[in-house]
């Protein structure tokens, strides 16, 4: 879990250019979506789908879908280590 | 205002106007559904042309899109003769044009630009002024009839071919795929089981004229209006705030009641038909009858704007409103008059309203009635009170060389870090949208706070479109098992964003426009942002040229200009 966690850090920094981010800056149970958070967007979240799908095998749907299992890095953790198919 | 004097469409319905009008009243669609095929590793529907109409449609020494074009303008201009003395624009409108040769990096330079194909075009007709490209993703093909009816009023031109034309490819699909906006099954707007849109192919030409007839009724466009939602660049604003403010300047000094039809965007994607239905219950129009003609030829995308006027105003004719196919039972929270039958009226004003991503909204209000007398805009020279230019080794502003060194690909961050720094989006942009945007940035910095309005319009011209970015995106689609088109990359493959990011991040809520050009023209230039400063409506504007080539190879020359 913590080694998906922090895959997961690098990975969705680099795939979502979050430039001025590093992944110790990010705690694991942060929100990714709305103010609070990360601050990101539905094109961000297209591109979590894209990259889920891309490195653990893993086919969400739609973004609807998404939307719980996006809640936080800690959340995705969960669903790949019990959904990835590689 | 400008006269409507022939009209041509050419879809997988039919080759002329006609053809199509009498299938879309018989109920006939174009959409067909397509297993994987062009290596795209899914189902979906579409409406594409056979290969035997695209064989016969394909003018040797021209490329598919190009003679999509030629094909649809010569119909168009056959029923003209003796209509059109003095000079005369070609105005094509179209997001992708010929992306579909792009299949791999390498392809770049056996491309045609838009802007090279349009000049194509322009040869093919005998025609010798500039051809202009307009870019501005869904919305392109009522922008394209807006910048018409502009150069007509403001005196630059007698005529104005106005084509938009999209052909579909593997790029396109698979862009609409990776955001999930494509339904599986035939589009069924405004339904409660709406899954998303369906993507189709289609040329479709007005002609315009500034000498109408005085004495036979013709249609007219009458009014028009565009605004930025200042939202986000592919989210429709989800009380549908842009589009609110297109339907209340084309409302405005006309009574309601003699509104015949709105004809709406009506995509079938979740948002955009809730985003719809919020601004005309915004707006007071919840009772005009409504309707949505993707269900018979899917999103034609830059072609939408121009067909779906044509069949409406085709249909008002016969004292129809045309039915909206694939809806059944309402699916959006606010009222809208929408029906899956064909209605009679015999009222003769209707308004088109567009919405597409950029954050761009257009509307158009068209009525058949006598000309009255000529309408002109008066445009001065204009009155630009600053002007930046960003090339890799120099930044002047104002006539002020600021100081910066070429560090390569990090030139553009360097720029931002030093100069902006307050928005970490800048990252996410591509190279053209950052380039557009900081220089944007460093203009209205050196503005006054007073001088600044949200109701300020932006235009951006280049010759190369976002080639930089499409050539990227089909890195990322990949082939085989190895297919990951990237969303975010796609959507940058619409030069027009680099308006919306600008918007978003000044919040303008004004016009906001993408022009390709076969070259710099700065006459050209100078002759289309004028005839936008003089709509009495808006402040002020951001404009000039935007091209990215390479971290060796690019300028920004921009400028604000205020309102005469």
């Amino acid at each position: 879990m913590e080694e998906i966690i922090s895959q997961l850090k690098v990975k969705i920094i680099e795939a979502l250019n979050l430039e001025e981010m590093t992944p110790e800056s990010i705690d694991a149970t942060t929100p990714l979506f709305g103010e609070e958070g990360l601050g990101l967007d539905s094109i961000d979240a297209l591109e979590i789908i894209v990259l889920l799908e891309k490195n653990y095998g893993i086919r969400l749907a739609n973004a609807a879908e998404g939307k719980k299992v996006f809640t936080n890095i800690e959340s995705i953790a969960r669903y790949v280590s019990e959904h990835r198919t590689k | 205002m400008a006269t409507i004097i022939a009209d041509n469409i050419i879809s997988p319905l039919g080759l002329t106007t006609g053809e199509n009008l009498r299938a879309v009243m018989s109920g006939q669609s174009s959409l067909c559904r397509y297993e994987a095929t062009d290596g795209l590793p899914f189902p979906y529907t579409a409406s594409r042309f056979s290969d035997t109409t695209r064989r016969s449609l394909t003018i040797a020494g021209y490329t598919f899109w190009e003679s999509l074009v030629i094909n649809s303008i010569r119909r168009a201009l056959g029923q003209c003769q003796g209509l059109m003395n003095g000079t005369t624009a070609l105005i094509l409108s179209t997001t992708k044009a010929n992306v579909g040769m792009l299949k791999s990096p390498d392809d770049e330079p056996f491309v045609t630009s838009p802007g090279q194909s349009a000049l194509r075009v322009a040869q093919a007709l005998g025609l010798d002024t500039m051809p202009i490209v307009v870019s501005n993703a869904c919305i392109s093909g009522v922008s394209a009839m807006i910048t018409a009816d502009r150069l007509l009023k403001s005196g630059d031109y007698d005529n104005a071919i106005v084509c938009g034309a999209e052909e579909l490819s593997r790029f396109i699909i698979s862009g609409f795929h990776s955001l999930m906006a494509l339904s599986e099954d035939e589009c069924r707007p405004f339904d409660i089981e709406r899954l998303g849109l369906n993507l189709g192919e289609a040329a479709a030409t007005v002609i315009l004229t500034r000498h109408g007839s005085p004495i036979a009724p013709q249609w007219q466009i009458m009014d028009w209006a565009v605004s930025n939602d200042s939202y986000h660049i592919s989210s429709p604003s989800p009380r549908g705030d842009g589009t609110l403010r297109v339907l209340d300047r084309l409302t405005r000094g006309i009574d309601i009641n003699d509104v015949a039809v709105i004809n709406l965007h009506g995509t079938a994607t979740m948002y955009n038909d809730q985003m719809e239905s919020k601004a005309i219950e915004r707006a007071n129009m919840s009772d005009v009858p409504a309707n949505a003609l993707k269900g018979y030829f899917g999103h034609t995308m830059g072609a939408a704007g121009i067909l779906e006027t044509i069949l409406t105003y085709r249909a008002l004719d016969e004292g129809l409103i045309l039915a909206t196919r694939g809806f059944s039972e309402i699916g959006v929270s606010a009222k809208v008059n929408i029906s899956p039958e064909t209605r009679m009226t015999d009222k003769k004003t209707f308004v088109k309203i567009i919405s597409g991503f950029g954050g761009g909204n257009a509307g158009i209000r068209i009525t058949k009635t006598t000309v009255p007398a000529e309408q002109q805009l008066t445009c001065n020279s204009l009155s630009i009170t600053h002007r930046v230019t960003i090339t890799p080794h120099r930044l002047w502003l104002d006539g002020i060389d600021y100081p910066m060194a070429n560090n390569g690909s990090s030139t553009l961050t360097d720029i931002y870090k030093k100069y902006v720094g307050d928005y970490p989006k800048f990252y996410k942009m591509d190279s053209l949208s950052k380039l557009g945007f900081v220089a944007a940035r460093i203009l209205t910095n050196a503005e006054s706070d007073n001088d600044a309005s949200t109701t300020r319009d932006i235009a951006l011209f280049n010759k190369k479109s976002s080639l930089m970015t499409d050539i990227e995106y089909i890195a990322s689609v990949g082939h085989g098992r190895d297919f990951y088109p990237s969303p975010s990359i796609f959507v940058y493959t619409l030069p027009n964003i680099v308006t919306g990011e600008i918007a978003i991040n000044h919040k303008y809520c004004g016009e906001t426009v993408f022009y390709v050009l076969p070259d710099r023209d700065d006459e050209l230039i100078n002759r289309l942002v004028r005839s936008m400063t003089a709509d009495k409506n808006h402040s002020s504007i951001l404009a000039g040229w935007v091209e990215y080539e390479s971290p060796d190879q690019f300028v920004a020359d921009m400028f604000i200009a205020q309102k005469q």
